[in-house]
């Protein structure tokens, strides 16, 4: 592997000087350094590094202003932050921004290099979920319209992956969180809705409610299960599910813009389900 | 949900607003609606869990949501509500409600975290959520009409 470059954002020239210090030693390239929000993205793109340690306290911007800018300036930005202050809360809004990591000053140099190397390996229980997700959110619904209505589905070979669709009538959002934040999107025609709860409650619908509390629950069953099987094959994804919210009645877009959401549809005998399944990728180590 | 524990939501607002480009955040109102509500043109869901669970919406009329991705986009003119501006609404909700937990750490409320946004795009459907009671806050962010949809138990 090529030496590590590594950009420093720290207002204190002092703190930079140790920082930088402490990192060339480790063996790291320190290839740029800025004091602030004013000449960051301009240094980040110059010295183009692999990872940008970031300061929390600085004058004007803090470090977490400065994080959200460059993780939209490059959402692929690495930033460890380097504070002093670590705390509870300095600690949730740091994930909630994503950064990759978080260490306390004074810092340790081999600490410091097992955080480098665990936030550039790459994230490959995210590459897991997201090579094995929809197959089993295909195989929690399949599960779910067998034991809830005694039929059977099949799939669609066909998987999108830009996330946006038209719904046919009744679209199901349910939030995911864990260690990876996602989204399940499912989608049916009122007709669908309609055969199903007679199906599941051996009566006709009373009336159109029935039939949207019908899919919310189906949905949140179908999420229910998908997750449970895969925080059994690795337990740290640690996946729930929110709430359905039930979107109806009208022509409706749907679209997930921050995450690659992928979509399939199960054929059965009420008709046709899509499914929508995508995580976003936050790897977040802390020490 | 009490009322009360709206604050740290509406704080939110206030506060990541004015850092993507706005200057005046006006609440017009604040009501209790049940858990039916009518898309006027968008609306963002958020979900969240934790020692509060349901969702976050914001919601507005299409030509708002595009005066809104314009300005936040330094004025740059949205004729389409193409990807860009989908994303960049989208990308507001997500900072709003993460900011919202934050705040709610502070008063005592620790542990909620949340789902990426979907957007919803279709005037005049209905969205029914999970939870019984939903708080509707309506604003006027620099002149543009803004909805904001809590449904948490």
């Amino acid at each position: 592997m090529s030496v590590i470059k590594v950009m420093i954002v720290d207002d204190s020239p002092f703190s930079r000087t140790i920082l930088s210090d402490t990192l060339q030693e480790a063996g790291y390239e320190v290839v740029g350094e800025a004091d602030g929000i004013d000449n960051l993205i301009e240094t980040y793109a110059n010295c183009k590094p692999d990872l940008v340690t970031m300061d929390i306290a600085m004058p004007g911007a803090d470090g977490f202003e400065c994080s959200k800018l460059l993780l939209l300036h490059d959402p692929g930005a690495k930033i460890i932050l380097v504070s002093s202050m670590k705390d509870e809360d300095t600690e949730a809004e740091a994930r909630r921004v994503g950064v990759a990591g978080y260490v306390q000053k004074p810092i340790e140099a081999e600490l410091l290099g097992r955080i480098v190397q665990n936030v550039l390996a790459p994230d490959t229980l995210f590459d897991t979920l997201r090579a094995t997700s929809l197959d089993v959110f295909k195989e929690a619904l399949a599960q779910s319209v067998t034991r809830m209505t005694k039929t059977t589905a099949t799939f669609a070979d066909a998987v999108g992956s830009d996330g946006q669709f038209t719904s046919q009538g009744i679209t199901v959002v349910i939030g995911i969180i864990g260690k990876y934040a996602g989204s399940l999107l499912m989608d049916l025609s009122f007709a669908s809705a309609e055969q199903m709860t007679e199906t599941i409650l051996r009566r006709p619908a009373k009336n159109r409610d029935e039939m949207i509390a019908m899919a919310g629950e189906f949905a949140n069953v179908v999420g229910g299960v998908a997750c449970s099987m895969l925080n059994k094959k690795d337990k740290t994804f640690a996946l729930r599910v929110a709430p359905p919210s039930i979107f109806f009645g009208t022509t409706t877009e749907v679209v997930s813009p921050n995450i690659q959401v992928e979509t399939t549809y199960a054929e059965t005998d009420y008709g046709r389900i899509y499914l929508g399944i995508g995580f976003k990728k936050g790897s977040v180590l802390w020490m | 949900m009490d009322v009360n524990s709206v604050n740290p939501i509406l704080a939110s607002f206030a506060n990541i607003l004015p850092q993507i480009g706005f200057q005046t955040i006006e609440k017009k109102g604040l009501s209790l609606s049940g858990s039916a509500l009518t898309n006027k043109g968008i609306m963002i869901n958020i979900s969240m869990v934790g020692p509060l669970k349901g969702a976050i919406l914001i919601g507005m009329e299409m030509d708002a949501a595009k005066q809104f991705a314009s300005r936040m986009m330094m004025g740059m003119d949205v004729v389409d509500f193409d990807s860009l501006a989908q994303s960049a609404l989208s990308e507001m909700a997500n900072m709003v409600c993460a900011n919202a937990c934050t705040n709610f750490t502070e008063v005592g409320i620790v542990g909620l975290d949340i789902s990426p946004p979907t957007l919803l795009i279709g005037q005049g459907g209905s969205v029914m959520l999970s939870a019984p009671k939903v708080i509707v806050v309506n604003f006027l962010i620099d002149g543009i009409p803004v909805d904001m949809y809590i449904g948490l138990t």
